[in-house]
């Protein structure tokens, strides 16, 4: 059953994080072909509901995989199991608030999120104030500029570790290797998560 | 084996398409008409008309005609409100419940109107099956369109009308894709499109990527409450201005407006000016009204390119469906929007039809060529503590699709927790459509948040949801019966089933003893003409027997006198009669008015 298998087999893919699109789409049109009720109406009510199963996990699959993000999230929790994820005490929890490390502020972004947050202040003192709104943009937009940096240095970075683990997958490199490599690219996984969070904050104050 | 059919279920009109030999067809009445419009009139005697005839009945009999029924599907009272005083029919309901529509004294809920609707597609197809003498002519298995927006609610409303009509629904569909796999057949064409459906009562915006003969849907938008009818609702309001409100403003006579009304905007698609309730009305004029509503349809456009991660420089090719694209500015603005000329070579009333044919053909035969893969419009969730809802499965994501949740308890000891499923964009539970509540039991009783409840939400490839729960700990799963918040029970179908059958045998009746009526009068007509005929004394006395003329006048005055008795048996026989009595006299008129052809004289003088 499709269970038992992991998006990247799924496919026959090798668990890489750079895919060729254009073979993702094609292998994802081939196994649709091969599992899409369409195709099972008359079929046992058994081979419907595989048929349904299939089909659905093979969309979760292809959602997930031509994504560069959700792939690596995904990658990430493939490789170390459940335990980043789901562990916990299970808690009525939405997603986002709930993703790990989202509260904890990453060690690299420090500074950043200390200046952030003092300029935040500053901003939401002097609209308390009444300070005209063009004054308050310019501020948000300056503050903005560092973090902004700081996400564009994180994508090069994310795509030289996805690099070195393509190529670390490819000549078999051993078991400690290959988890240092998912290591850093955990840190700055987190990172890039909670750098998207504080541009999101921004925008929330820009549009107030 | 019986007929499978495509339906098109819309919000003015409605078709019927079935495949032959690999080529859809819609199916037409005799006078060529494909389009049955959506209207459904309950006479005061019971019978029930639809299409043309409960159109017309819309001027005569307005508080007993419903049209535009599509609008109601899958809505609550409250949802309604607002625009029930638009129309001649009652809507009313409970609170909270589902709506219904009061024709005369008797009430139906949308999907029953539907149902009436697609019964009529039902027996029109038969008819032509049986007319073309195919083997089996019976149809009881249809797919049937939706809006791509179509909540679970309005989706599960369709699928119930079909199956009150007694048709097993095969697949739910959407209609902007049903009309790219219509257009993607005979084209054969590999790259994006774009396909602006712009109906009677919706509207819709897909983007499809089309390869390998797959059509992959990649985002869908749109608003199940956008369309001609509301530009006919702003010509309206500009006519009723005019005339004194009062006495004259009966339901008739906004239903004589009304017409004048789609008239006009007819007309303006074709010419720069026409007339309406004597006044001119130029087309700057009617654009200037109509801007807003067109202009309703952008943002859609926006947000399903957004989603799908394109500019709109990326779209090879924009196809137009429904009946408003008609409208020259609603074209001038897609072609702004998309910066290419449209294509609308299929007629954009009918290739919903033909799509959904082709799609009935492909689960009945199981052929691989094709494929549609299509993606749930709205995202799925439901709600956490706080109000707030928690997105299970998001929007545009291909289908079938599945997502789950862990939830647990809040107090000490808690048995139950109440699941409420929601379905929309927004962060708050209030501002999302409630689908459905339904109450997990027989959890064991933990301290709070010990208990984990797996919420699983399976989306079918007709864009229906159901949801199952599991207390993981204990591995008890429940069975869930989710109730549908605006949304019939499996109980109440089969009731309105069972209920048709008994009414479709009364209309089945009434509709017979028409049809032997017009047989009737027509032998009647020809008869009566061939003794009128100035050749008939002499072919009397030459050609016909010893008192046959008499044995026909005296069975034609024999029809005459049944002919207006309830009794369709008698005016069936005395019609064979005079049809037996008549075919001697039949022949020799044929073989004259052939010999004088033959012999140079000019058949109209016979």
């Amino acid at each position: 059953m499709a269970r038992s298998a992991d998006f990247f087999s799924f496919l026959g893919l090798p668990r890489k994080l750079n895919l060729d699109m254009a073979d993702l789409e094609q292998r994802y049109r081939a196994l649709s072909r091969q599992f899409h009720p369409d195709y099972f109406y008359n079929a046992p009510a058994a081979e419907r509901r595989a048929s349904l199963e299939q089909s659905s996990y093979l969309n979760d699959a292809y959602r997930t995989l031509r994504d560069p993000i959700r792939r690596l999230e995904y990658l990430l929790t493939l490789e170390e199991g459940a335990a980043e994820r789901g562990e916990g005490a299970p808690a009525k929890r939405d997603r986002g608030a709930g993703a790990p490390g989202v509260n904890k502020v990453p060690p690299a972004l420090l500074e950043e999120v200390f200046a952030l947050n003092e300029e935040l202040d500053e901003v939401r003192e002097m609209r308390a104030g009444g300070a005209p709104a063009d004054q308050l943009k310019g501020r948000l937009e300056r503050a903005r500029l560092p973090i902004d940096a700081k996400r564009a240095d994180h994508e090069a970075e994310l795509q030289e570790l996805s690099t070195r683990w393509d190529a670390a997958l490819d000549r078999g490199a051993p078991d400690e290797e290959r988890r240092a490599i998912l290591q850093s690219l955990r840190e700055r996984f987190l990172e890039r998560n909670y750098i998207a969070n504080l541009l999101a904050g921004i925008e929330r104050e820009l549009s107030l | 084996m019986s007929k499978v059919v495509g339906i098109d279920l819309g919000t003015t009109n409605s078709l019927v398409a079935y495949v032959k030999d690999g080529v859809p067809i819609v199916i037409r009445d005799k006078s060529g008409d494909g389009l049955v419009p959506s209207v459904v009139s309950v006479a005061e005697n019971g019978a029930v008309h639809v299409g043309r005839e409960a159109q017309r009945r819309l001027l005569i009999d307005a508080q007993r005609t419903a049209y535009s029924v599509k609008r109601f599907m899958g809505k609550g009272r409250e949802d309604v409100q607002n625009e029930a005083e638009h129309f001649p029919f009652g809507v009313s309901g409970e609170a909270g419940g589902v709506v219904r529509i009061g024709l005369g004294d008797r009430e139906f809920t949308p999907p029953e109107i539907s149902a009436f609707i697609l019964r009529e597609l039902k027996r029109r197809a038969e008819e032509h099956f049986a007319e073309h003498r195919e083997v089996d002519n019976e149809v009881d298995r249809a797919v049937i369109t939706v809006p791509a927006y179509f909540n679970d609610a309005q989706r599960t409303a369709t699928r119930d009308a079909g199956r009150i009509a007694g048709l097993e629904v095969l697949r739910i569909i959407n209609e902007p894709t049903a009309a790219s796999l219509a257009y993607g057949l005979d084209k054969r064409h590999t790259g994006i499109i774009a396909v602006y459906d712009l109906g009677g009562g919706t509207f819709d915006i897909s983007i499809l990527r089309v390869e390998d003969g797959v059509f992959q849907v990649l985002s869908t938008n749109g608003d199940t409450h956008l369309g001609g009818d509301d530009i006919d609702v702003l010509l309206m309001d500009r006519v009723l201005s005019d005339v004194a409100s009062g006495s004259s403003r009966t339901s008739e006579a906004v239903q004589e407006i009304r017409k004048a009304v789609i008239q006009a905007k007819v007309d303006l698609s074709e010419r720069d000016e026409t007339t309406l309730n004597g006044k001119r009305l130029t087309r700057a004029e009617f654009e200037a009204i109509i801007k807003p509503i067109v202009d309703r349809t952008l943002e859609p456009c926006r947000q399903a390119l957004a989603d799908a991660g394109l500019q709109p420089s990326q779209i090879d090719e924009v196809v137009l469906v429904g009946g408003s694209t008609r409208i020259p500015l609603v074209r001038r603005k897609v072609e702004e929007l998309f910066g290419k000329t449209p294509h609308s070579e299929l007629n954009p009333d009918e290739v919903v039809a033909l799509g959904a044919a082709v799609q009935a053909d492909i689960l009945i035969t199981g052929n691989r060529d094709m494929l549609l893969l299509d993606v749930t419009p709205l995202s799925l969730g439901i709600e956490t503590m706080g109000g707030v809802m928690s997105k299970i499965i998001l929007r545009n994501s291909t289908i079938p699709a599945t997502g789950s949740e862990m939830f647990t308890t809040a107090v000490d000891n808690q048995t139950a927790v109440d699941i409420h499923v929601l379905q929309g964009e927004r962060e708050l539970v209030a501002d999302n459509r409630s689908l459905a509540r339904f109450k997990l039991r027989g959890i064991p009783p933990m301290p709070a948040g010990l208990p984990r409840v797996q919420v699983q939400f399976q989306i079918d490839a007709n864009g229906i949801l159901s949801v199952t729960a599991r207390e993981e700990r204990t591995d008890v799963e429940q069975t869930i019966e989710v109730k549908p918040s605006y949304g019939l029970t499996d109980e109440e179908v089969e009731r309105m089933l069972v209920d048709s059958f008994e009414h479709a045998e009364a209309d089945f009746a009434a509709r017979l003893l028409i049809e032997a009526r017009n047989e009737a009068e027509s032998v009647m007509a020809a008869t009566e003409k061939s003794l009128r005929s100035p050749d008939f004394s002499e072919i009397d006395k030459t050609d016909l027997a010893p008192g046959e003329r008499q044995k026909i006048e005296s069975v034609l005055a024999g029809l005459k006198m049944v002919l207006n008795s309830n009794d369709r048996e008698t005016i069936q026989k005395w019609t064979h009669a005079l049809n037996d009595v008549t075919q001697h006299l039949a022949e020799v008129m044929m073989n004259r008015s052939v010999h004088a052809a033959l012999s140079g004289k000019n058949v109209n003088e016979m």
